[in-house]
């Protein structure tokens, strides 16, 4: 909302050296957020009042003139100009050499330079209002018209804003920051604030109640949608320009100048932030109500659309049918026009929720409507009208008020509120005086009374439309006025109780640092949401999952019930760039199934996990690095997060995986989670062009995390342990969970074999068809002496026969 | 004899300086005092001489043969002091090979350090589902009825789940402020945690609108605490996180579940105050909302608000990480897009 400043000093006088800044920062801090404060002089720098002296023929062009013009300070400069209406004697607006102007009202600013123009030098230019962002208070005439400004008094050099009286300072507030104040959209709530907060008195606005000889017919249909009703009927009025000033307030804060008795009903609106509408008298059939519509009553309203209402519309109405929607625009028919006499006032209250599901239903959204939909008090018709018919006697001093009525069924009520001022004293941390709380919440409308303890306040009506309520409320208007960056700061108190002990947010934390920073993946974050074609791809099925109503876009409604449908898009989408990489994610999944009520019984939440899951992603030519490389990353998570260890099964195949390379991840019996190879099909349909990737996915709620550290100390080998590596042929299809559990057997019996590791596996050329060579590591050492080489491959030796055994194992040469 | 024993041991103690490196003085020493060495041939040429000149001759030799020893020797200690393992060409300015890394997203990181701030001050961390209901997203929080932010322009409504009571609607929550009165419901007051989370608007999103978003807020809930003390948190918690002291200004703000509630700013990191495009010329930047919980609010977690009172901040986490970094688009944030998220390692 823009705020003029020139108009707020209607209301409350401002000290001559008010710092504008300060005031932007004050409003800012205690009430409303100021984002801007204009100075409206500055827009027209550089333009000022030139009189043209003579108007001579241009030598080289028909429809140019040289028009030596007096701009001040004794020069007269030569100014090429195209104006028709340009005449000796004539007051313009001239843009000085420096000045930006919007060349014939249009495209970006430019600046004026002293130029030739067909080869005549001009300085200057003399501008139409289009040029200078004037055109809404003077409209241009004619294509080629300038700005005429012999109207106003002023002389050649004067600056534009002087001449025209525009010296003023624009605020722009958020409307944001006063949904909640509905008593702030208009200036004169602006002005009590201000009158609050520098101690200022609120000029009064005189009480006018019409002594007019009839009545109306005021028909309220529904009293709690129409709250009050106020109708005036004036004779003798006319359509006619607004003074030049009242235009202008109007431009200022941004509404468009029409004509007097329209203008004046906009002027009120931003004045009292109650809007008001004038209806000609003529159209206006035996009454005038406030009531439902009929469904599928039309209306068409004042911008041309023709709607078609329905019983939670409420319309003003005469005997013949709707003339507006309340609230929020005049109808067409029935609005002011150029041979209109006489007029109907309405100022009335509606609720604030009916008028905003009409603005919805019909996306109509107007000045009064966005008023409305704050929740105006039904007393501010008051103001209006205070405000409206001195308005209108002062325009138009020959017109009759003929006819009157107020139409107010219920009285709205005005909050009381008691509150200690020891709780006050003990919330704040801070003791005000009586007098500084009674000066300000009076100052504020607030009728104020304290008694001992007790501050006892009734609210005024503009603040009881929900606003204010009960005594936090009061507490709030105490110390945002004081403001809360002047109450000292008091230190945090903290009693220790007990350590803070959060296993599940430890491991979840730990596992993503694990993952980070010793697996060298990198974590994303994606949508909770997932693509179509990724999840068909990945899960097999759309069956069972949740969806959005009214999704991001078609393709993507689906709630995440897996991590890795994204985490397939992630890969896809970082494979131009990167030719290795891991990736991995931890979110909540979920599915339609399984309800859960944890915290209301009412409530009931589908069920769901948090799971961890990822990607690692490599040349497809080595599968099996990539397969160790994955499940070395799950091998070690337990060990480095301190948890329950993992044991990999095959029992079940993960939808998206591999025919072959895949496991199921088991904590005890219970299955925490899945790996495998994602399989072609499904990778190459969610655009995965060339790299493999393995994934995982595990179940956050079903890892347990251990209380402690459980790494257990070993003592120091005395004697040295010798690594001896035998190699040795078996049949491709061996696996080597049994080549281990061979030698773990043997070991029970030959102590001095203390554990053995897969170093590597090869097939090719020196190996036979269907064989492959493994080859072991064992660790061979005794805890009494060092051990001879002879010691150490006889133990070999033991090994290897085992192998030959129990595996079918055949020595290499 | 005694003259080319001079000779041998001038051309020696030469050779022996000259010498560049061990191997080269192993060479040397090999020549000099070695089987075949000139020192070693001088002694066995001593069984030509007369008998009564032999011992002198022999002392003679042996002198020399133990100054050159010494003298090998000291000169293999000055150069093992010299020496290299590889050419004087190795080239130092090669690059260093960077310890290949993964990372933790940006504002993982943020939420980590906040983490660890609050846990500090006696926090408990709290989590609550991404899937929410009306009921309490809304009707907890005081939100009256007719809120346009519980109309489906603002909120993501589950499909089939979106009429009837406000706890049979479900969405995906659009706030985190309702998942404290699940905190407050199931603890014990005094309350004092953090609760980390995404939220969910639905919007259109551009550089500076994202449609989920990570928002971190703190509450605590205790008897007669002084929403003032809540300033001096707030002060602790945006140093900790831009290492400096970090001016903040608490200004008049409305949101429906807090009385008083605030907007609380922080001087622009950018231009320190002086106003400049990132804080718009205003010099402050909004950071996050905060206040004193609503009396409904504290009513519906069943606590009495004449009793009880606290303070709530919500931290827009997207926000706070931009500033740290610089960062311009937000659904960078969202993208998964490697070539961003690993410049934050």
């Amino acid at each position: 909302m823009k705020v003029s400043l020139n108009w707020i000093k209607d209301y409350v006088k401002l000290p001559a050296d008010m710092d504008l800044k300060k005031l932007a920062y004050d409003l800012t801090m205690s009430t409303v957020e100021v984002e801007d404060a204009e100075e409206l002089g500055k827009r027209f720098d550089g333009i000022v009042v030139g009189v043209i002296k003579e108007v001579l023929p241009h030598p080289n062009a028909d429809k140019l003139r040289v028009c030596r013009t007096d701009i001040g300070g004794g020069e007269i400069k030569e100014i090429v100009c195209g104006g028709s209406n340009l005449e000796v004697n004539q007051k313009v607006a001239v843009a000085v050499p420096g000045t930006f102007v919007k060349w014939h009202g249009e495209g970006e600013p430019v600046e004026i330079k002293v130029s030739k123009l067909r080869g005549v030098e001009s300085y200057g230019m003399i501008c139409a209002s289009t040029e200078i962002g004037l055109e809404d208070l003077f409209p241009l005439g004619g294509e080629h018209e300038i700005l005429n400004l012999n109207a106003f008094e002023c002389e050649a050099g004067d600056p534009i804003a002087k001449a025209l009286n525009l010296d003023d300072v624009i605020l722009e507030i958020d409307n944001k920051s006063m949904t909640n104040r509905p008593d702030l959209w208009g200036h004169y709530g602006i002005a009590r604030e201000i009158a609050t907060l520098y101690d200022l008195p609120l000029e009064p606005i005189a009480e006018i109640i019409p002594e007019a000889e009839g009545g109306i017919d005021i028909r309220i249909g529904d009293s709690e949608r129409c709250r009050r009703f106020i109708g005036t009927k004036m004779e003798g009025l006319y359509v006619k320009e607004s003074p030049f000033e009242m235009q202008t307030r109007l431009w200022r804060v941004g509404v468009r100048p029409i004509n007097a008795l329209v203008d004046v009903t906009n002027y009120v609106m931003l004045a009292t932030g109650q809007p008001t509408h004038a209806y000609d008298k003529d159209h206006i059939v035996d009454f005038i109500s406030a009531r439902m519509a009929q469904e599928g009553e039309k209306l068409v309203l004042l911008s041309g659309e023709e709607l078609e209402l329905n019983t939670d519309d409420l319309v003003i109405a005469d005997a013949t049918g709707p003339v507006g929607l309340a609230g929020v625009m005049g109808g067409a028919k029935d609005s002011i026009l150029p041979e209109t006499k006489d007029v109907i006032l309405e100022i009335a209250n509606f609720e604030s929720r009916g008028i905003r599901r009409t603005t919805q239903r019909y996306d109509v959204r107007t000045e009064a409507s966005s008023r409305y939909e704050k929740a105006i008090d039904p007393e501010r018709c008051d103001l209006a009208r205070n405000m409206a018919l001195a308005m209108y006697k002062e325009l138009y001093p020959e017109m009759t008020i003929t006819a009157y009525g107020d139409v107010y069924p219920t009285e709205i009520e005005k909050p009381v509120i008691d509150v200690s001022l020891n709780w006050l004293e003990r919330r704040l941390g801070q003791t005000f005086p009586n007098e500084y709380i009674i000066n300000k919440l009076s100052r504020m409308g607030f009728d104020v009374t304290i008694d001992g303890d007790n501050l006892h306040v009734v609210t005024p009506s503009w603040r009881s439309t929900g606003d204010i309520s009960e005594k936090a409320d009061i507490m709030e208007e105490i110390a945002r006025i004081y403001g809360y960056d002047n109450i000292q700061a008091t230190k945090i108190t903290t009693t220790f109780e007990a350590a803070i002990n959060q296993l599940d947010f430890d491991l979840s934390r730990k596992i993503k640092e694990y993952l980070a920073f010793r697996c060298n993946m990198q974590e994303i974050f994606t949508y909770p949401w997932m693509t179509d074609k990724t999840v068909e791809a990945i899960m097999g099925t759309t069956d069972g999952l949740l969806k959005l109503s009214t999704p991001p876009s078609p393709t993507e409604k689906f709630i995440k019930c897996s991590i890795l449908p994204n985490i397939c898009d992630a890969v896809a989408k970082n494979e131009r760039f990167y030719s290795d990489f891991a990736i991995f994610e931890e979110a909540q999944t979920y599915m339609d199934k399984d309800y859960v009520s944890k915290y209301d019984e009412k409530e009931k939440i589908p069920g769901y996990t948090k799971a961890i899951g990822g990607a690692f992603t490599g040349n497809a030519n080595d599968i099996v690095g990539l397969f160790r490389k994955a499940k070395g990353v799950l091998e070690m998570m337990p060990r480095y997060t301190h948890m329950e260890g993992f044991t990999f099964r095959k029992d079940v195949k993960p939808v998206w995986a591999d025919n072959t390379v895949w496991l199921n991840i088991y904590v005890g019996d219970v299955k925490v989670g899945d790996m495998g190879l994602l399989a072609k099909k499904p990778s190459m349909e969610c655009g995965i062009k060339n790299l493999a990737a393995i994934l995982f996915e595990l179940d956050f709620y079903k890892l347990v995390p251990f209380k402690s550290r459980t790494n257990e100390f070993k003592h120091l080998p005395e004697f040295p342990e010798n690594n001896y590596d035998i190699s040795l042929l078996f049949d491709e299809s061996t696996k080597w969970e049994t080549i281990y559990e061979a030698i773990m057997k043997k070991a029970k019996s030959e102590k001095l074999l203390k554990s053995a590791s897969f170093v590597d596996e090869y097939k090719g050329k020196q190996v036979p068809q269907g064989k492959k060579s493994v080859t072991v590591r064992l660790v061979i050492a005794s805890t009494t002496k060092t051990l001879t080489s002879e010691e150490i491959e006889k133990v070999a030796a033991t090994v290897t026969k085992t192998l030959v055994h129990t595996v079918g194992a055949e020595t290499r040469y | 004899m005694k003259e080319k024993l001079e000779a041998l041991l001038r051309d020696g103690i030469q050779r022996v300086n000259e010498a560049k490196t061990e191997a080269e003085l192993q060479e040397v020493k090999g020549s000099l005092l070695g089987k075949q060495g000139s020192v070693t041939l001088l002694m066995k040429e001593m069984s030509k001489l007369p008998k009564e000149e032999r011992p002198a001759a022999g002392q003679l030799i042996n002198r020399t043969k133990n100054q050159l020893s010494e003298l090998i020797d000291t000169r293999r200690e000055e150069l093992k002091l010299k020496a290299s393992e590889v050419s004087a060409d190795f080239d130092v300015t090669v690059p260093g090979l960077p310890p290949i890394g993964g990372g933790l997203h940006p504002i993982i990181q943020m939420c980590y350090d906040l983490n660890d701030a609050f846990r500090s001050m006696g926090f408990e961390v709290f989590e609550a589902t991404d899937i929410s209901s009306e009921y309490y997203s809304f009707d907890k929080l005081n939100f009256p009825p007719n809120h346009p932010a519980r109309e489906s322009m603002d909120t993501y409504w589950l499909e089939g789940h979106d009429s009837g009571e406000s706890w049979d609607k479900l969405c995906l929550r659009p706030h985190l402020t309702g998942d404290s009165v699940r905190y407050l419901q199931t603890h014990k007051a005094p309350y004092r945690f953090v609760y980390p989370g995404r939220v969910y608007r639905n919007e259109t999103t551009d550089a500076r609108h994202e449609r989920a978003f990570f928002q971190y807020e703190a509450l605590i809930v205790d008897k007669d605490f002084t929403f003032t003390a809540g300033k001096v948190m707030i002060q602790t918690i945006l140093s900790k996180v831009f290492g400096r002291e970090v001016k903040i200004r608490m200004r008049s703000g409305f949101f429906p579940f807090v009385e008083p509630g605030y907007e609380i700013d922080m001087e622009c990191l950018v231009c320190g105050g002086k106003g400049c495009s990132v804080c718009k010329q205003v010099g402050w930047i909004e950071v996050m909302p905060g206040g004193t919980p609503h009396p409904n609010v504290l009513r519906s977690a069943g606590l009495d608000p004449d009793e009880y009172t606290g303070f709530y901040v919500n931290i827009g986490l997207d926000r706070l990480v931009m500033m740290r970094y610089g960062i311009d688009d937000v659904r960078l944030f969202n993208s998964a897009d490697l070539r961003f998220l690993e410049q934050f390692r």
